[in-house]
């Protein structure tokens, strides 16, 4: 039953035998130990699991494991390997999470959009990341974290 | 007053951690051996379990264990022990645990649950109090007269669903009502709702072979999770042990003991292995705490000229399977009843009622937001029949200086200044719409007051630790659930403020542990800032007059003669007559190496100064100890097509006495707002004839998104010292939630000339009001 993949996850290859139903979340999270993208409703609806794939980005809680055989997948680990990202900083700089449990999805649903339109305007924002779901902050500053680092570079 | 640190900009701690996803949540941590769990549950809301089979589930694969809830010996619960960790002989609610599978992998869990047999009889359900109350209506609990109460407040009332019973009397009433002109009469229902952190519940629970218990979880109240874990299982409270790595979220239900007390049951049959249970979202609106569930009957008395007489109110608390953890909501809400107007008399009557639902618990600001939804609905429809502006009526009847609320605490300016907090809302939101209606909108505005107090327990209290290091930096060791609020923030800043050194020299401990943080109660009512921040300003006085002690047989000076200024200790007449702090935090080092002084390492606690419980004759007392009060306005515009509501604008003013940390101040106020929102337009937990949950996924129950942010938001702080305060500061973190909804439906009535008295008030409510009304405007035929 069981199938062996490979993919290359932050720029690492990886080679692991997975169950055809086996969601890529809970390979990453319980069998490889990448713990940022985080377990929130289990059916695609909060984004709190969102990772890269190929650059897009995706739930990682509904997407199955065998899936990403020979892709790419990108997680808060990859992006962070020469310290914190820009993103990361603006989000420090505008109190733009609380908690942090929505926050690696959150930013890397907009590393997305701005690595695609690095000066998105104001309702690009909102449309990119209306998905991802947060209970602290009300969304405020949220955007103007992600405003912030469009008007740069 | 100037300050050097608090009232600036600050840096979180562990915000790092947060943002780069290196934070540890509990799902995050797996030990050696750990086992996972998965639990079975019911077919009924509310039926007798007959038996249960799980031999075929014990040979199913990678099973260790299958639990069911016969060696339960007694219920737990903190004042009223009424609860159990999973059903015995009956279940209650839908979500209730019936059996769990323990095995190596949650995968293998999962697949035994199908094979365990359960035979029920049905009983009939009910998910409201009213029904549970009527007459024939069959007992939830048969014996609650066997239950333990810490005291006759929380007493049931036995051959009926009535748990909870709780009076306040003030003055007389009847008198009250023949002094009025105007009597305005209604009911109102706040529905329930969910907390919904982004984080499900889970928990790890590890019986060690010695019989002492770890507990690794998501709570704020690690030390009650201690207390109920060690009674239940008839342990020392010591053998308990209580680890809260990062939370994702709280908002009230991982407050009180929530699947601790199962886990670690479960976990009892595996001496030796740790145990997850990871709860799925479902699981999560299903099996945890609901909050809100009120009715609430109210009658108010008015003088024609807008002053207010008599207030008579009943309240029903639709409590859920257990009555325990809602007990002290419907009690705050019997005490909020009157918001913040001042009543010369008041007969305030509720119940809390056993009901077929998940159990209530605390939601961000816990029974006011309830109460003060009915009070300030009514004083609008109270402002129209004395054709008065809303706005006077109000300022008319403000609990001001001197005056009293309905329990009998007595006002004084230093509690807050709710006419400044009313003129700031008014300037940002002015009470007229300049236009009423265009083509495709109807406008309003609406407005209402807020008021809460922590309403923790009597002896509630927050510890501070403060080490002092050799090289002059500080430890700071507190047992506060720091869940996104900034509560760490805040400690830094005030430990800053009162050790007179920057922030960047003090580091605060983020891993609770109730094997080395000092006691705290629970991390609830918003009072850390005022609790907290008051434990570390003793503790920091404690310190320094160590240090001073210290120095004084160094410099050879009486202590009361030095002055402590963050790094040294000198002779205050003369200044070059020191010693570095660093050089004394450990006592002193003489030349020879003998070694004179005290090591500085101190703790101290706090509490709320002279909070009583309520006297068991006439319900009154001081029972909040400590309040904050604010107003609130918006306005509407609504979409004629669809009757969708829109907030343009939204202001919140907080009379916060000081506010420690803005960023977070204003953060708390931006969540707080739109959480609100979202109990009044979207959100509520509804519940099918049979008690199932109709909506328990985020498709269905609806969380605030981006869309439904105001176009607008404006927050103020006023500041007011606080007599008692921290550097004169109140609590803040639930507050903006509580004028929310009352505002709304006061906009909608402004906007569309109907009162609704239910929240939430859906778009297809709206829309059905708006056809009625012939408000609407169809699309023009192409």
């Amino acid at each position: 039953m069981k199938r062996e993949i490979k993919f290359t996850l932050n720029g690492d290859p990886v080679k692991i035998e997975v169950m055809p139903n086996e969601k890529l979340l809970d390979v990453l999270r319980d069998r490889l130990g990448v713990k940022s993208p985080k377990h929130g409703c289990g059916r695609g609806e909060c984004g709190a699991c969102t990772v890269l794939l190929n650059g897009k980005s995706i739930r990682s809680c509904i997407t199955l494991a065998i899936e990403v055989d020979g892709q790419e997948i990108t997680t808060l680990e990859g992006l962070e390997k020469n310290g914190m990202t820009e993103l990361q900083k603006s989000f420090l700089q505008h109190n733009s999470f609380q908690c942090g449990f929505c926050a690696p999805g959150m930013t890397l649903t907009a590393t997305e959009l701005l690595k695609k339109n690095p000066h998105p305007d104001e309702e690009e924002i909102r449309e990119a990341i209306a998905g991802n779901l947060c209970r602290c902050t009300g969304y405020k500053n949220i955007i103007d974290a992600i405003v912030d680092v469009s008007k740069k570079g | 007053m100037e300050y050097k640190y608090i009232g600036k900009d600050a840096k979180r701690p562990s915000a790092v951690e947060r943002i780069t996803g290196k934070a540890i949540f509990v799902d995050d941590i797996r030990l050696p051996g750990m086992l996972y769990a998965k639990i079975l549950y019911p077919k009924y809301a509310h039926a007798k379990i007959l038996s249960i089979d799980t031999s075929e589930a014990e040979k199913m694969p990678g099973v260790v264990k299958v639990v069911t809830g016969k060696n339960i010996k007694h219920p737990f619960g903190d004042c009223l022990h009424d609860r159990l960790p999973m059903a015995v002989d009956k279940v209650r609610y839908i979500g209730e645990p019936v059996a769990a599978v323990i095995a190596d992998t949650e995968r293998h869990a999962r697949a035994a649950l199908s094979k365990i047999k359960v035979e029920y009889e049905p009983l009939p359900v009910y998910t409201d109090a009213l029904d549970a109350m009527k007459k024939d209506a069959v007992l939830i609990h048969e014996h609650s007269e066997k239950y333990f109460y810490v005291t006759p407040l929380y007493k049931p009332t036995p051959g009926t669903n009535i748990a909870i019973t709780y009076e306040i009397k003030k003055g007389d009433v009847k008198k009250g009502f023949k002094e009025a002109d105007v009597v305005v009469e209604d009911e109102f229902n706040f529905h329930h709702m969910s907390s919904v952190a982004i984080e499900p519940h889970a928990t790890i629970a590890l019986h060690h072979l010695d019989g002492t218990v770890e507990i690794w979880t998501a709570n704020v109240g690690p030390f009650a999770v201690r207390e109920q874990v060690a009674e239940f299982f008839g342990k020392n409270i010591s053998d308990v042990r209580v680890h809260i790595p990062h939370i994702g979220g709280c908002f009230g239900y991982k407050s009180d003991p929530g699947i601790e007390p199962l886990v670690a049951y479960i976990a009892s049959f595996v001496p030796g292995r740790p145990v997850k249970l990871r709860l799925t979202r479902k699981e999560d609106f299903t099996s945890t705490f609901i909050g809100r569930g009120i009715r609430a009957r109210v009658k108010v008395g008015a003088t024609k000229d807008g002053k207010l007489t008599a207030l008579e109110e009943t309240l029903y608390l639709s409590t859920g399977a257990y009555a325990d953890t809602g007990s002290n909501i419907l009690i705050v809400a019997v005490q909020t009843s009157g918001g913040v107007y001042y009543f010369p008399n008041a007969h305030v009557k509720g119940y809390s009622v056993y009901t077929n639902t998940p159990p209530v618990g605390a939601l961000r600001a816990y029974g006011h937001p309830e109460a003060e939804f009915a009070i300030e609905r009514i004083m609008d429809m109270l402002a129209r029949k004395l054709d008065m502006s809303p706005i006077e009526l109000r300022k008319k009847n403000y609990i001001t200086d001197g005056k009293t609320n309905v329990v009998g605490e007595k006002f004084k300016k230093s509690d807050g200044d709710l006419f400044k907090c009313t003129e700031s809302v008014l300037e940002a939101i002015p009470p007229k719409v300049e236009v009423k209606e265009d083509e495709n909108y109807l406008y309003g505005v609406g407005y209402a007051g807020l008021i809460k107090a922590p309403k923790a327990a009597t002896f509630a209290s927050k510890g501070c630790h403060i080490k002092f290091n050799v090289d002059g930096t500080v430890s700071l060791n507190m047992a506060g659930g720091d869940v996104g609020q900034g509560l760490w923030t805040v400690a830094r800043q005030i430990a800053a403020e009162a050790l007179k050194m920057p922030p960047e020299k003090i580091k605060v401990y983020n891993e609770i542990d109730t094997q080395y943080s000092p006691w705290e109660w629970q991390t609830v009512g918003s009072m850390f800032t005022f609790q907290g921040g008051n434990a570390i300003i003793r503790a920091a006085n404690k310190a320094i007059d160590a240090l001073k002690r210290n120095a004084s047989l160094v410099l050879k000076r009486d202590p009361d003669m030095l002055e402590y200024d963050g790094e040294y200790v000198y002779d205050r007449s003369y200044p070059d007559v020191k010693v570095a702090v660093k050089d004394i935090c450990r006592g002193y080092v003489t030349e020879d190496g003998t070694t004179i002084g005290e090591v500085v390492d101190v703790t101290s606690y706090f509490r709320l100064p002279g909070v009583q419980g309520p006297d068991p004759e006439t319900g009154m007392g001081r029972t909040g100890g400590s309040y904050t009060m604010g107003f609130q306005g918006c306005k509407v515009k609504i979409d004629k097509r669809t009757g969708k509501v829109y907030i343009d604008h939204f202001a919140t003013s907080i009379d916060v006495g000081k506010v420690i940390f803005p960023k977070g101040a204003e953060a708390q106020v931006l969540g707080g707002v739109l959480m609100g929102i979202g109990e009044t337009l979207m959100e509520e937990v509804r519940f099918k004839e049979n008690g199932e949950i109709a909506n328990p996924d985020l498709i269905r129950y609806k969380l605030p998104r981006i869309e439904d942010l105001p176009g607008k938001q404006t927050v103020k702080f006023i500041e007011t010292p606080d007599a008692v305060g921290p550097f004169g500061a109140r609590g803040l973190g639930e507050h903006p939630m509580i004028g929310v909804a009352p505002a709304i439906l006061n906009a909608i009535y402004d906007a569309i000339g109907y009162d609704f008295k239910e929240v939430p008030v859906t778009q297809d409510m709206v829309k059905k009001v708006l056809e009625e009304k012939g408000l609407t405007v169809k699309d023009k035929e192409e």
